[in-house]
């Protein structure tokens, strides 16, 4: 009865499985993509395939810095494939916190006992964000253990920085997926969201990159936002916490909404 | 808001309209501290909406509404501890074991008593080890109703509680109704049928269409009830049988149908007045008497039926609720 953080610990318990599965995925993109830098990046073999590739899709894809030890890491890893992954749990986990549960009917029961919806949303967003962030903590672990085999030559400073943006980014797809649900109810919307921000973000991005006369579409990109001024290799920046700020707007107007609406109508 | 009226759940016009649809018209309702209150009505009746109201789940459009005194929106989650609420769609898909689904209700409700868990899980028969989500439907019922009774709230909401149950587990659920009664609980409980709550309830009320078109307590409705009643009496006395029937307040339908050698039936319907009727026939020479139990169930379906609804209109309610 005393124990604190109710919702937080059943949403914990009720995610580990799902939170191993992500870790262990987390663990082979890593190691399947970071130790064939040295055969690939590092010896320039790299650079000469993206040189044959065309500069559109370079561009598209980040590659342009792949060249470079962290550029590699960025390009492959916090660019796409975590980025990807991370997206994918993070609209997944998002949806399944507030309108998941109240379309399957449990959220009702839950609302019936002695908990407030601010706390259901506060609770259950932090369980979301706080395995968000596992997974970011496994990545810069694993990055610091191949850092020297892999001959990535990536600054500890410069990769936390890239972690806290690869969060923000990640956690953003989260609070859309959570903010919408809670103030639709709705599961559908609440994936729409999620992974609409994540999809939106990439390509404005990827299009900003094309030419100069699209690059201020960055400045709309949550995506160019994280990543734009490479923190992987100078270190922190401010906007990296626009895409925390965003988080934050999110989940206000979510429990605004959610605190004044019906449940499970 | 609301005044207390010492009354465990109170509503005045309470009111609820999603969109252009009216679940609920002004609906006026006391449910006395210490009682069993059954609502009985059809689907979309309006028994699910009223019973959310109470656990502010969702948020009435005009109209007050007070529970154990407060209302919901400002009681909170102080107040939702000392109600157990058993939603109508129990959809439990975790995969946790009962034991610690309920553990987790349990640390988000009034204080559980230790063993109330398992005393309750005896009772009903349901194996607390087992997967939540692997139970059969009777079962998560049962999972629903032990988080509803384990911390003894003072209001116990119970939406259709014995769907899915067997009659077994049903007379176990009847006896813990009783045993809530008996320490104080007020419950209120619903049903699309009278049988499910006439055991237990003392008050009921008929929902239709959202509003309430009767009130009454089961004896009144049983004593009010058409009977039909079956009267032998030899032929020479069927004429004087048939004036002092006749005679009788409350009876109607009488007619004489034919029967063994040397006596006559007479048969007809009785609308309350038992006692008067008991007496009156005492003085003739019975050779037999048949007072069938009045079927009120039939008697609720009859309320259920468009033909009924011009007595229902909201002015004849609204007469009904300020004589009580």
């Amino acid at each position: 009865m005393n124990r604190s953080l109710p919702l937080f610990r059943r949403s914990i318990l009720d995610g580990w499985r799902g939170l191993v599965g992500w870790t262990i995925g987390i663990l082979v993109a890593l190691f399947l993509y970071l130790p064939l830098y040295p055969s690939f990046g590092g010896n320039g073999q790299m650079q000469q395939i993206v040189d044959t590739l065309p500069p559109e899709l370079v561009k598209s894809l980040n590659y342009d810095q792949i060249g470079s030890g962290p550029g590699y890491a960025q390009a492959t890893f916090y660019g796409l494939i975590g980025f990807v992954l991370l997206t994918i749990a993070a609209v997944g986990w998002g949806t399944e916190a507030i309108a998941e549960d109240e379309e399957n009917g449990q959220l009702e029961l839950t609302l019936a006992h002695g908990v407030l919806r601010g706390q259901i949303l506060a609770e259950r967003t932090a369980a979301v964000l706080v395995k968000l962030a596992w997974l970011a903590i496994v990545s810069v672990a694993v990055v610091m253990i191949l850092n020297e085999p892999a001959e990535l030559g990536i600054e500890f400073g410069n990769l936390v920085a890239t972690a806290v943006a690869f969060l923000g980014l990640v956690s953003l797809a989260a609070t859309a997926a959570i903010g919408v649900g809670a103030a639709t109810g709705r599961r559908t919307w609440a994936v729409s969201a999620g992974s609409g921000v994540a999809v939106f973000a990439y390509a404005l991005n990827a299009l900003g990159n094309q030419s100069d006369d699209l690059a201020w579409l960055h400045d709309w990109s949550p995506y160019s936002w994280a990543y734009g001024d490479s923190p992987i290799l100078n270190g922190w920046n401010g906007t990296i916490w626009l895409n925390y700020a965003v988080i934050a707007a999110l989940l206000a107007v979510g429990w605004f909404v959610f605190r004044r609406r019906d449940i499970a109508v | 808001m609301t005044t207390d009226t010492g009354a465990a759940v109170s509503t005045r016009g309470l009111t609820k309209r999603y969109g252009a649809t009216t679940a609920l018209h002004g609906l006026d309702l006391d449910i006395p501290r210490g009682s069993v209150f059954g609502m009985i009505g059809p689907n979309g009746a309006g028994k699910t909406t009223t019973m959310r109201l109470l656990l502010d789940i969702i948020r009435p459009t005009a109209g007050e509404l007070s529970v154990l005194g407060r209302t919901p929106r400002d009681g909170g989650a102080e107040l939702r501890r000392r109600i157990g609420y058993l939603p109508g769609e129990l959809h439990l898909g975790t995969r946790v074991k009962g034991r610690e689904f309920l553990a987790h209700y349990a640390e988000i409700s009034g204080p559980v008593r230790k063993g109330a868990v398992d005393d309750l899980a005896d009772r009903l028969g349901v194996d607390l080890g087992r997967p939540v989500r692997s139970l059969s439907k009777g079962n998560k019922q049962k999972v629903g109703l032990i988080q509803a009774f384990m911390h003894e709230p003072e209001l116990l909401v119970l939406d259709e509680p014995t769907s899915g149950l067997d009659p077994l587990v049903q007379q176990e659920f009847h006896a813990m109704l009783h045993e809530a009664k008996a320490k104080g609980q007020t419950v209120f409980l619903s049903s699309h049928v009278l049988s499910e709550v006439q055991q237990t309830a003392h008050e009921i009320a008929i929902l239709k269409e959202g509003r309430i078109v009767e009130r009454s307590t089961v004896a009144d409705l049983r004593e009010n009830a058409v009977r039909h009643v079956k009267l032998v009496v030899a032929e020479a006395d069927a004429a004087s049988a048939r004036s002092t029937l006749d005679a009788l307040p409350g009876v109607a339908g009488t007619a004489s149908v034919a029967n063994g050698p040397g006596t006559v039936a007479l048969t007809a319907t009785l609308d309350a007045h038992v006692d008067a009727f008991v007496k009156a026939v005492a003085r003739l020479d019975v050779v037999d008497l048949t007072m069938e139990e009045p079927d009120l169930e039939e008697m609720v379906l009859a309320y259920y039926g468009t033909d009924l609804s011009s007595t229902a209109e909201p002015v004849d309610t609204d007469r009904k609720a300020a004589k009580r």
